[in-house]
C-alpha cells in the first residue's frame, strides 16, 4: 500500500465517522443549536468525501450552498426566535420513538441491501477531475436544461413568496377598537402588496 | 421615460456618491503629510504661553487680609483666616488657602487683588491621588512654581503660534530665535514710531498699560 | 506552465540524489510550502497592524507606535506577546466548547484559503481547479464561527454581533461572487494562475481593471464588508455592541480573531491584485525586459530575477490596497445596518448581474479584448 493510498483510506475513515456520528447527533441531541452546528459539521464531512472522490468543484459547491447558505440561514432562525420554552410532554412518546427508529432502520435496511446487490463496476470511470467544472457547465446547459430551469423557475417562487411574506402588511381585519390607530398609520406607511385596502371601519 | 428618467437619477447618484468618496479619501490623504501634534507628555511638554493661567501662587507677607479675593470670587473659594488683634488694632493674617479642586482658574482673585499679592503661574500638574491634598495652604500656595525651561529631565516645546516663522517641529528649534510675528509689547512700541499715531490711540495705549491699577479702583 | 522557477522539482531532485524515493521526497515537500505560507502569513499580518497604525496615526497627525523597536516595528509582536500570556477567561455562563471552537472555526478557513494565492507561475501551495471559487467557499464558513461565538458568549452584544456578521456576509458573498463570475468568464478558468497569465499580455494594459471597471469596484466594497472592515464594521461596532461577537473574548482567542481578520484583509488584498491588477505581473512584461536585453527567458539567473520581481510586484500591489483600506477606514464613517443590506441587495446585486451580462455580451463581440 502506497503513501498516498493509505492517506486516502485514513481520510475516509474520519470523514465517514464524521458524517455518522454527525448525523446521529443531529437527530439525537436536546439542544437544537448543537444540531444545527453538527449538521454543519456533517456537510462539511460530507464535501470532504467529494474532495477524495476527486471531485472538488462539487466539495466546493457542497461547502459554499449547504454550509455557507442553508445551515447559516437554519442558525439565524434558530437565533433569531431563540426561546427557551419547554416541550410539552408528548403522550406515548416511546411508541412513537419505537415507530420513527423502526422507519429509520427499514430504510437503512433497504440501503445497505442496495449497496450490496448493486453490481459495482470497480474501478469506475476514471475521475476527469479538474475538468469536471467545464464538464458539469455542459450537462446543465445541454441535458439538463429543462431540470436547471424548472429549479430556477422554483427559486424564483420562492423568493417571490419569502418577500410577500417578509413585507408583513398582511391587514388584520378583526381589530379592536385601540388597535385602529395603528393599523391605519401601518397602511399609510406600506402600500399593501396583496389585500385590498379595508375601508376604514 | 420615467423608468430611464429614474435610472440616470440613480447612476448620477452613484457618480456623486464616488466623488465625494474622492474628496473625502484626498482629505485624508492630504493629512498623512502634516506636522503630528503629539507631545509625548512625560518627556515633552509644552511651554505654556505668558497668560497661562495655572496655579495660583500667593505672596503671605504682602497680604492684607482684604478678603476682596474671596468676594470676587464666583464660588467665594479663598479662605482667609485672620484675627484682630486688639492691641495693634490690625487684622492678623493666621493661614490662607485655596482648594484647586474647585477652583476654575478664572483669575479673578489675581485680577482684584489690592496688594497683588496673587498671581497666575504656569503650573499645571496638579494631579493628586486624594483631591484633599489639592487644598493648597498658605505655605503651598507661596512655592515657586517648577519651570518647564528649566527641568532638565523635559524636553521643552514650544506651540505652534510661538515658533519662529517658518518653522513647523517644535524639536530642535533654537530657543532664542523669536516667534513669528511681534509681541504686543513691539507692537505698541511700533505704533508709538509712526507720525500717524493719534491722540485717542494713544490715551488707548495708556489705558492699557494702567489696566492694572484702574481695576483695583 | 512552463515558464518560471519550479522550486518542488529542484528539492525533489536534491533529495533523490540524496537516495531517498520520489514519494518520499514528496512527501517532505509537502509541508514546506504551507508552513512558508503561514508563516508569510502571520508576517504580512504582523506588518499590516504596523501599517494600519502607523497610518492611522498619521491620518490623525498622532506619531503611532513609537518605542517597540526603531519605529515601534515591533508592537505587533508586542501586542501578540501581550495577548498570549494573558488570561484565557471563559464566562461561567458561556458554552466552553462552541466558545473555543468559534474562533478556531473563523481562522481556519481563511488560512486554508492562501493554498490558491500565487506569488508566482509556480510559487503558490497548490493550483487547485476551483482556484477562487474554493476561496469563495471557504469564506462562506466563516459566519458559521461568527455565530458560534456569538451565540456561545451569552451576551446579548455578542449575539448581535454575530448575526449581524453573517447576515453581513452571506448577502456580500453574492455580488462578491457575481464580480469573480465575470472574470473568470473573460479568462476561461478558475485558477487563480490562469487568470494573472491572462491578465499578463501587454503588462499593466492588459489588466483585468481596465476591462473589468465596475467589477473591481464592486469586488472592492464586498471584500471589505467581508473583513468588517469600515465603513462596513457593524459587526463589531463599538459604539453599539461594545465590540460585537468578540466582547467575550480575551488572550489567546482574541488574538485568534484579531489574526483572523488581519489575515482576511492581506488575503483580500492579495486577491484583488491577483484578480484585477495582475497579480504578479510587472507593468511592463519581464518577457519583453528579458528579450530587450538579449537573455533567454529559461536562464537561470532571469528565473530567479522573474520570481523575484513576482513577489515583490504581488506584495506590493497587495500592500497598496491595504493602504487604500486603511485611508478609507478613517474616511467613511460606519453605515447602518439596513443602509448596508440596501447597498449589497439593492446597489450591488443588481449592477454585478448588469457587469456579468455586459461581459458576457462583449465576450462574444470581442473575442479577442475579453478572452474568447
Ligand atoms: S485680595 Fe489679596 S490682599 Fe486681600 S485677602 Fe485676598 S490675597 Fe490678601
Ligand atoms: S481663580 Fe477664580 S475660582 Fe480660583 S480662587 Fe481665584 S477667583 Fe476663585
Amino acid at each position: 500500500m502506497t503513501i498516498a493510498s493509505s492517506t486516502e483510506l485514513i481520510c475516509f475513515l474520519l470523514l465517514g465517522v464524521g458524517v455518522v456520528l454527525g448525523s446521529i447527533g443531529v437527530v439525537l441531541l436536546e439542544n437544537i443549536v448543537y444540531s444545527a452546528f453538527l449538521l454543519g459539521g456533517v456537510f462539511l464531512s460530507v464535501a470532504g468525501l467529494y474532495l477524495l472522490l476527486n471531485a472538488s468543484f462539487v466539495a466546493a459547491a457542497q461547502v459554499l450552498v449547504y454550509v455557507g447558505a442553508v445551515n447559516v440561514l437554519i442558525l439565524f432562525a434558530i437565533m433569531l426566535v431563540n426561546k427557551k420554552e419547554d416541550l410539552k410532554v408528548i403522550k406515548s412518546l416511546r411508541l412513537r420513538r419505537i415507530l420513527s427508529g423502526g422507519v429509520c432502520f427499514g430504510l437503512l435496511f433497504l440501503l445497505v441491501r442496495v449497496v450490496i446487490t448493486t453490481n459495482w463496476s470497480l474501478p469506475g470511470p476514471v475521475a476527469i477531475g479538474e475538468a469536471a467544472t467545464e464538464r458539469i457547465g455542459e450537462h446543465l446547459f445541454t441535458d439538463y436544461l429543462l431540470p436547471f430551469e424548472l429549479a430556477s423557475v422554483l427559486l424564483l417562487m420562492a423568493m417571490i413568496g419569502a418577500i410577500v411574506l417578509a413585507r408583513k402588511d398582511v391587514v388584520y381585519l378583526e381589530s379592536t377598537p385601540e388597535s385602529d390607530l395603528k393599523q391605519g398609520l401601518i397602511e399609510q406607511a406600506q402600500p399593501t402588496l396583496l389585500a385590498d385596502k379595508p375601508t376604514n371601519s | 421615460m420615467s423608468f430611464l428618467k429614474k435610472v440616470a437619477n440613480y447612476a448620477q447618484e452613484a457618480l456623486d456618491a464616488a466623488n465625494y468618496l474622492t474628496q473625502g479619501l484626498a482629505v485624508t490623504f492630504d493629512h498623512l503629510r502634516r506636522r503630528p501634534i503629539t507631545v509625548q507628555y512625560p518627556y515633552e511638554k509644552l511651554i505654556p504661553s505668558e497668560r497661562y493661567r495655572g496655579r495660583i501662587h500667593y505672596e503671605f507677607d504682602k497680604c492684607i487680609a482684604c478678603e476682596v479675593c474671596v468676594r470676587v470670587c464666583p464660588i467665594n473659594l479663598p479662605v482667609v483666616d485672620w484675627v484682630m488683634n486688639k492691641d495693634t488694632k490690625k487684622k492678623e493674617l493666621r493661614n490662607y488657602s485655596i482648594d484647586f479642586g474647585v477652583c476654575i482658574f478664572c483669575g479673578n482673585c489675581v485680577e482684584y487683588c489690592p496688594t497683588n499679592c496673587l498671581s497666575m503661574t504656569e503650573e499645571y500638574e496638579l494631579s493628586t491621588f486624594d483631591r484633599h491634598s489639592l487644598n493648597y495652604d498658605n505655605v503651598a500656595l507661596g512655592r515657586l512654581p517648577t519651570s518647564v525651561t528649566s527641568d532638565p529631565s523635559v524636553r521643552p516645546l514650544r506651540e505652534l503660534a510661538y515658533l519662529p516663522e517658518g518653522s513647523m517641529d517644535p524639536h530642535n528649534v533654537d530657543s532664542l530665535k523669536p516667534r513669528a510675528g511681534k509681541l504686543p509689547a513691539e507692537i505698541i512700541q511700533g505704533l508709538k514710531e509712526t507720525d500717524s499715531f493719534s491722540e485717542d490711540k494713544q490715551e488707548l495705549v495708556d489705558d492699557s498699560e494702567n489696566l492694572d491699577t484702574l481695576g483695583s479702583d | 506552465m512552463s515558464a518560471g522557477l519550479d522550486l518542488e522539482f529542484s528539492f525533489s531532485q536534491v533529495l533523490q540524489g540524496l537516495g531517498l524515493t520520489p514519494q518520499l521526497a514528496h512527501l517532505l515537500w509537502l509541508p514546506l510550502p504551507m508552513l512558508l505560507v503561514l508563516v508569510a502569513a502571520v508576517i504580512g499580518v504582523l506588518v499590516t497592524v504596523w501599517l494600519e497604525r502607523k497610518i492611522s496615526a498619521a491620518a490623525q497627525q498622532r506619531i503611532g507606535p513609537e518605542y517597540a523597536g526603531a519605529l515601534g516595528i515591533l508592537q505587533p509582536m508586542a501586542d501578540g506577546l501581550k495577548l498570549l500570556v494573558k488570561e484565557d477567561v471563559i464566562p461561567a455562563k458561556a458554552d466552553g466548547m462552541l466558545f473555543t471552537l468559534g474562533p478556531v472555526l473563523v481562522l481556519v478557513p481563511v488560512i486554508l484559503s492562501w493554498l490558491i494565492v500565487p506569488f508566482g507561475q509556480n510559487l503558490l501551495i497548490s493550483n487547485v481547479g476551483v482556484g477562487v471559487f474554493l476561496w469563495i467557499a471557504l469564506s462562506s464558513i466563516q459566519p458559521i464561527g461568527l455565530l458560534m461565538s456569538g451565540y456561545a458568549s451569552n451576551n446579548k452584544y455578542s449575539l448581535l454581533g454575530g448575526l449581524r456578521a453573517a447576515a453581513q456576509s452571506i448577502s456580500y458573498e453574492i455580488p462578491l461572487a457575481l464580480s469573480v463570475l465575470a472574470v473568470v468568464m473573460m479568462s476561461n478558468s478558475l485558477s487563480t494562475i490562469d487568470i494573472v497569465d491572462q491578465q499578463n499580455g501587454a503588462g499593466l494594459l492588459s489588466w483585468n481593471v481596465w476591462r473589468q471597471p465596475v467589477g473591481f469596484v464592486i469586488f472592492w466594497i464586498c471584500v471589505l464588508a467581508e473583513c468588517e472592515r469600515l465603513p462596513f464594521d457593524l459587526p463589531e461596532a463599538e459604539e453599539e455592541l461594545v465590540a460585537g461577537y468578540q466582547t467575550e473574548y480575551a488572550g489567546m482567542k482574541f488574538a485568534l480573531f484579531y489574526l483572523g481578520s488581519y489575515i482576511n484583509l492581506v488575503l483580500s488584498a492579495l486577491l484583488v491584485s491577483v484578480l484585477y491588477l495582475g497579480g504578479w505581473g510587472f507593468p511592463i512584461p519581464v518577457e519583453w525586459m528579458a528579450s530587450w536585453l538579449g537573455q533567454e527567458v529559461d536562464t537561470p539567473v532571469i528565473q530567479v530575477f522573474t520570481a523575484s520581481i513576482g513577489i515583490s510586484m504581488t506584495i506590493l500591489k497587495a500592500y497598496l490596497l491595504v493602504f487604500l483600506a486603511i485611508l478609507l477606514r478613517w474616511t467613511t464613517p460606519r453605515v447602518r445596518i439596513d443602509q448596508l443590506l440596501d447597498l449589497g441587495w439593492k446597489f450591488l446585486l443588481p449592477i454585478s448581474l448588469v457587469n456579468l451580462l455586459a461581459t458576457a455580451a462583449l465576450k462574444l463581440v470581442f473575442p479577442v479584448a475579453f478572452g474568447g
